[in-house]
C-alpha cells in the first residue's frame, strides 16, 4: 500500500462521494444543467461507469481498502479524464449562496483525480507512451517545451517586434502552444497591444510552464520549471506576469503557489484582464463600421471552474462593436468542456474530438455565427474537430481565438 | 474468456460487456457504505431482446442477473449479494417512445432518469405529478417503478410514481417478454389504462426490487404542470413531533390539496446550522425543527384559497413564518425551484466527512411516525457502547435519526430512518471493525423500526433478508410471494438471494 501515498492524502474526499451518480447523470434544466461528464458522454453505448466520477471513486474505494492494487489498466482508464472539473461543479451546486451542500467541503474530484495519478506515476504505470514522451520532450536541455521542437523556435516570432522589452512591469509569458503551434494568434495580440502602446517585456529565457507534466500527475519533473520561471521573472522586475494561455494561467496562478508553498512575487493576469483593462479606457481602436455579428464563447476549465474567472472574457466580447454575445445551453459552471485537457487530447486524441464536435454542435444550436474562447487548446481541439464537421455544419458557423476576433476588428 | 462470456458477447457485442476488474469494482457498491458485492461480468443491453436472451443464458447457465438502472439504491439492491453475478446496466434503455398528447400518456424506455424524461415533458407544459425518488437526476424511472418511489417532489398530491403506472413491458426471468395494463389486449392501440384484463399483473412488478422482471418499457400518466405554485417555510413550536402530526392530520383531515409537506427534526437544523451548511437560518434564535408546505393551483384565486387554509392550520398550531425568500430560511422555495436534491433530502449525510447512511426507507401512518422517532432516539442510547467503538476511531460519532418526514399519498408519511456512519477507512488506513459495528447496529435499528410495523419499499438486498431472517412476513404471504417467484423464476436467477430466496444453492 505504500505506493497510495497521494491517494491516502485523499481518503476524506473519496469515501466521502454517496455514489448519488449526479456526475454522470444530471439534468436540470431550470439551472442550465445538462448532464456532467464529457467523457461518458463520448463515449455514448460504451459508456461504462467507469468513464465517471462515480465509477472512478468506487474504484479507488475499493484501492483504498486494498482489495484491488495499481495497476496499468487502471492508468488507461484514469487518463481518460480532461479532468474539466464538471463533476466538482454538480456535486457543490446548491445553486443558492444560502444553501451549502456537504460535499461542496470534502470533495474535490480534480484533486482526487491528481492524486491517483502522481501515486500511478510513482508506482512506474504511467506516464503513458505518448505522455512520457511530451515530458522527455519538456525536460530535453534543447528543447523546453512539449511539442519537440528547438527550443529557439519558441521565439522566433519576436524578431518582428522590435519594440517588446527585456524588463518592464508588465511581463508576457508565452508559453509553448500559441508560440509553437498559433503563432498568429500572438502576432496579434502584438497588434492590439501595440495599438494600445502598452509596454511589456518578454525573456527568451522562460522554459515550458509545466502544465501537461502536473495533469499528467508528474510534479518531480515541474520543480526546476518553476523555479527557473520565477527567477526569470524576478530577474525582469515584473510585477505582474500575463499569459494568453489557459493552462498556463492556471498553473502559475493556482499550482506554482501551492508547490512553492508561499506566494508568488509578482500578480498572475490573463490576457482578457489586460484586454478588458483596455477596453474599459477606450484604448482599443476598432474599425468604425462593423458588421454585425452573433459570437457565443466557450469557457475553457482551466479558465471557469479551475479558476473562476468566467465574466471577463463576456465583457471583452460585449465590448466589441457590433457584437451581440449569445449563450450557449450549458455556460459557466455547467459549461462542456471542449475534450482536450488533462492529456486526453495527446494520448486520446478520438475522444477528444468526438468531446469537441459535440460541443461546436451545441454552439450552432446557438445560432452564433462565430465561437470563440480564449484557451489555445481549446481553440487547437475546436479546429480539429471543425476540420471533421460536414462542410453544411462548417458552413453556420465559423471558430475563432478571441484574440484574433478582436484584431479582426481594429 | 469463458464460454459464457462468449455467448453473452455475441447478443451485446464486445463494446457493451466486460469482466475487466476495475469495471467490475466500479458497479460493485450502491450508496451505502458497507455492502459490496463484485460481479463476474457488467453487460449494457440495448433492448428487450437483448435482455430477454441473456436471461436465457442465465438460465442455461445458473448465474444470476442483476438489474441496475440508476444505481442510487441506499441497501444494495443493484449489486449482486455476493461476489458473482451479471450486472444488467439498463441506462441504454434511455429513449422517449411516444408522447400521446391527447391521453396524457408517456411511454419511455425503462432505464431513463426521471429527470430527462421530465426535462422533455416541459417542453409540452407537462410533467410526472410525483417526480420519482430524491435522487431522480440519476435514478432510472424502471428503478422507481420497482420500488414505489418518492420523495423527488409531488408525493403529497401525486403519490408514489406506481400511482401513475399505465402499462409495463416486462421480460421474465426465463426470457420471455410481457406487456401489462391496456396492453395485454394486443389489439389495443396505445397504453391507456392499468386495471382490467383480468387481475392487476403490472402490481406484480410494482416494488417487486427487481426479483419478478426487468421492466422495458414504462407507460405513465402524466399531468399538465399547474401555472401557478406557493411554498412555504415554517419553524415548529415544542413538541414539534406530535405538532408536526398533527398539521399533517389536519391537512388530510380538511381535504386541503398539498403537493409537498416535510418536516425536518430539530437535529438535522441544529446540525445544519452548526456546521454552516445553512446560512439562511443563521439568523434563527431557537434550533428547532421546520416544517414546509408546496402547493400548486391552476389560477391565482385558487392558490390564495389554499394558502389561507394552510397557513390558519399553521397558525393554530403555534408555527413561526420564516419568510418568503430562500435568504429568510424559506426552504420550500429552493426544494420546489430546484425540484429537489439528493444531498439535502438525506441531509445528514456527509455533515462530516465519509459519514454516509446506513438507512431504509419506509411508509408509515402519519399517527405512527413521532413514536418512532422517539423509539430511535432511545435505540442510540441504548448502542452508546457500540457506537463509542466507532468515535474511537473516527472521533465523531455516528447517529442515529431520521431524514425529512415527508407526507405521502392518504394518511401515511415516508421516512428515511437508521443509522449514519463512517467508513472503515479512516485517515487512510483500513478498520475492519467498523463494517462490523456498523452492519451489526444497522440491523438493529431496521429490525426496531420493523416491529413498529413500518412498510419498507426499497429493500434491496440487507431489508428484504432481514424482513425474512426476524420472521417479519406472516408464513403464508412469504409463501406465497417464494411461489410465485418458484413459479416465474425456477432456476432464482434474477436478483438471487433477495428475499432469501437462493434458490436450489
Amino acid at each position: 500500500m505504500s505506493e497510495l501515498k497521494n491517494l491516502k492524502k485523499q481518503w476524506q474526499a473519496i469515501m466521502s462521494c454517496m455514489n448519488c451518480g449526479d456526475c454522470g447523470y444530471a439534468i436540470r434544466s431550470s439551472v442550465g444543467r445538462y448532464l456532467t461528464c464529457p467523457v461518458k458522454e463520448a463515449k455514448g453505448d460504451q459508456g461504462f461507469e467507469i468513464y465517471f466520477s462515480r465509477g472512478r471513486m468506487n474504484v479507488l474505494k475499493s484501492i483504498l481498502e486494498g482489495k484491488i492494487p495499481l495497476s496499468k489498466e487502471l492508468a488507461e482508464f484514469a487518463y481518460q479524464c480532461s479532468e474539466c472539473g464538471n463533476c466538482t461543479e454538480v456535486c457543490h451546486q446548491s445553486q443558492n449562496e444560502y444553501i451549502i451542500l456537504p460535499t461542496s467541503k470534502w470533495i474535490d474530484h480534480v484533486e482526487v483525480w491528481n492524486a491517483l495519478r502522481k501515486d500511478l506515476v510513482e508506482a512506474g504505470y504511467a506516464p503513458l507512451d505518448k505522455h512520457r514522451n511530451l515530458i522527455d520532450y519538456m525536460n530535453d536541455e534543447t528543447m523546453r517545451n512539449p511539442y519537440g521542437e528547438d527550443e529557439s523556435k519558441k521565439f522566433e516570432w519576436l524578431s518582428e517586434f522590435p519594440n517588446i522589452k527585456q524588463k518592464a512591469d508588465l511581463a508576457f509569458f508565452g508559453g509553448c502552444t500559441m508560440p509553437l503551434r498559433q503563432v498568429n494568434t500572438l502576432k496579434n495580440m502584438m497588434k492590439i497591444l501595440n495599438a494600445s502602446d502598452i509596454d511589456l517585456a518578454i525573456s527568451k529565457d522562460e522554459w515550458c510552464c509545466g502544465s501537461i507534466a502536473l495533469r499528467i500527475g508528474d510534479e518531480e519533473s515541474v520543480k526546476n520549471l518553476l523555479e527557473r520561471n520565477v527567477a526569470v521573472f524576478k530577474e525582469m522586475g515584473a510585477k505582474s506576469v500575463f499569459t494568453a494561455c489557459a493552462g498556463c494561467y492556471r498553473t502559475l496562478k493556482k499550482d506554482y503557489p501551492e508547490i512553492l508553498g508561499e506566494p508568488l512575487p509578482f500578480e498572475v493576469k490573463h490576457i482578457t484582464e489586460i484586454l478588458i483593462d483596455l477596453l474599459n479606457s477606450k484604448n482599443v481602436p476598432f474599425k468604425e463600421e462593423q458588421d454585425e455579428q452573433k459570437v457565443t464563447y466557450h469557457d475553457p476549465c482551466h479558465l471557469g471552474r479551475h479558476m473562476n474567472l468566467y465574466e471577463i472574457p463576456r465583457d471583452v466580447i460585449s465590448q466589441i462593436p457590433g457584437v451581440k454575445l449569445t449563450e450557449m445551453k450549458r455556460n459557466r459552471k455547467n459549461a462542456w468542456c471542449c475534450g482536450a485537457g488533462g492529456g486526453v487530447k495527446s494520448q486520446f486524441s478520438d475522444l477528444a474530438l468526438d468531446i469537441s464536435k459535440d460541443r461546436i454542435l451545441e454552439a450552432i444550436e446557438t445560432g452564433a455565427d462565430i465561437l470563440t474562447t480564449s484557451c489555445p487548446f481549446c481553440i487547437g481541439n475546436f479546429i480539429d474537430a471543425y476540420n471533421d464537421l460536414e462542410p453544411e455544419l462548417q458552413e453556420k458557423i465559423k471558430v475563432i481565438d478571441l484574440i484574433d476576433f478582436i484584431a479582426s476588428k481594429i | 474468456m469463458s464460454e459464457l462470456y462468449h455467448k453473452l458477447e455475441r447478443i451485446v457485442k464486445k463494446e457493451h460487456i466486460s469482466n475487466d476488474l476495475l469495471v467490475r469494482h466500479s458497479y460493485s457498491r450502491n450508496v451505502d457504505l458497507i455492502l459490496q458485492g463484485v460481479p463476474d461480468i457488467v453487460i449494457r443491453p440495448k433492448d428487450e431482446i437483448e435482455i430477454s436472451e441473456i436471461l436465457k443464458v442465465a438460465n442455461e447457465e445458473n448465474i444470476t442477473v442483476i438489474p441496475r438502472g440508476g444505481g442510487d439504491c441506499e441497501f444494495g439492491g443493484s449489486k449482486p449479494i455476493n461476489n458473482e453475478g451479471i450486472v444488467l446496466d439498463l441506462k441504454r434503455l434511455n429513449k422517449i417512445i411516444h408522447l400521446d398528447k391527447d391521453n396524457l400518456v408517456v411511454t419511455v424506455e425503462a432505464g431513463i432518469s426521471w429527470a430527462k424524461l421530465n426535462d422533455y415533458l416541459c417542453n409540452f407544459g407537462l410533467y410526472t405529478g410525483c417526480m420519482g425518488p430524491g435522487s431522480g437526476m440519476t435514478a432510472s424511472i424502471g428503478g422507481g417503478i420497482s420500488h414505489h418511489s418518492v420523495g423527488g417532489g409531488g408525493c403529497a398530491k401525486y403519490g408514489a410514481c406506481t400511482n401513475q403506472l399505465v402499462s409495463l413491458e416486462v421480460v421474465l426471468p426465463t426470457g420471455e417478454i410481457i406487456q401489462t395494463g391496456s396492453q395485454a389486449n394486443k389489439y389495443s392501440q396505445a397504453p391507456f389504462n392499468r386495471f382490467g384484463n383480468g387481475p392487476d399483473l403490472t402490481g406484480l412488478f410494482c416494488g417487486d426490487n427487481g426479483i419478478y422482471g426487468i421492466k422495458t418499457k414504462v407507460s405513465l400518466q402524466v399531468f399538465p404542470k399547474p401555472e401557478f405554485a406557493a411554498y412555504k417555510t415554517f419553524q415548529l413550536p415544542r413538541k414539534e413531533r406530535q405538532v408536526s402530526a398533527q398539521i399533517m392530520s389536519e391537512i388530510r383531515h380538511r381535504g386541503i390539496d398539498v403537493y409537498d409537506l416535510m418536516y425536518l427534526m430539530d437535529i438535522l437544523v441544529r446540525f445544519e446550522i452548526q456546521e454552516n451548511f445553512m446560512p439562511m437560518w443563521d439568523h434563527l434564535k431557537r434550533k428547532r425543527g421546520m416544517i414546509f408546505y408546496t402547493i400548486e393551483a391552476n389560477s391565482d384565486q385558487e392558490l390564495q384559497v389554499k394558502e389561507k387554509q394552510l397557513d390558519k392550520i399553521m397558525d393554530e398550531n403555534k408555527c413561526e413564518y420564516l419568510g418568503s425568500e430562500i435568504a429568510d430560511g424559506n426552504i420550500a422555495k429552493w426544494h420546489y425551484t430546484e425540484q429537489g436534491h439528493w444531498q439535502f433530502y438525506h441531509n445528514l449525510w456527509g455533515i462530516f466527512p465519509t459519514m454516509q447512511p446506513l438507512t431504509a426507507e419506509c411508509f408509515t401512518p402519519i399517527n405512527n411516525y413521532p413514536s418512532i422517532l422517539d423509539d430511535i432516539d432511545l435505540w442510540d442510547m441504548q448502542h452508546e457502547e457500540d457506537i463509542q467503538k466507532i468515535f474511537e476511531i473516527c472521533q465523531k460519532r455516528s447517529i442515529a435519526g431520521s431524514g425529512p418526514i415527508l407526507l405521502i399519498d392518504g394518511n401515511n408519511v415516508e421516512i428515511t430512518c437508521g443509522f449514519t456512519s463512517f467508513w472503515s477507512v479512516f485517515d487512510g488506513e483500513v478498520h475492519p471493525e467498523i463494517d462490523e459495528i456498523n452492519l451489526k447496529l444497522w440491523k438493529s435499528l431496521l429490525e426496531l423500526v420493523t416491529k413498529k410495523g413500518v412498510q419498507w419499499y426499497m429493500m434491496g438486498d440487507v431489508v428484504s433478508r432481514l424482513m425474512v431472517d426476524i420472521g417479519a412476513y406472516g408464513e403464508e404471504f412469504y409463501e406465497l410471494m417464494k411461489n410465485i417467484k418458484k413459479t416465474i423464476d425456477p432456476n432464482m436467477i434474477l436478483s438471487r438471494g433477495k428475499f432469501n430466496f437462493w434458490g436450489n444453492e
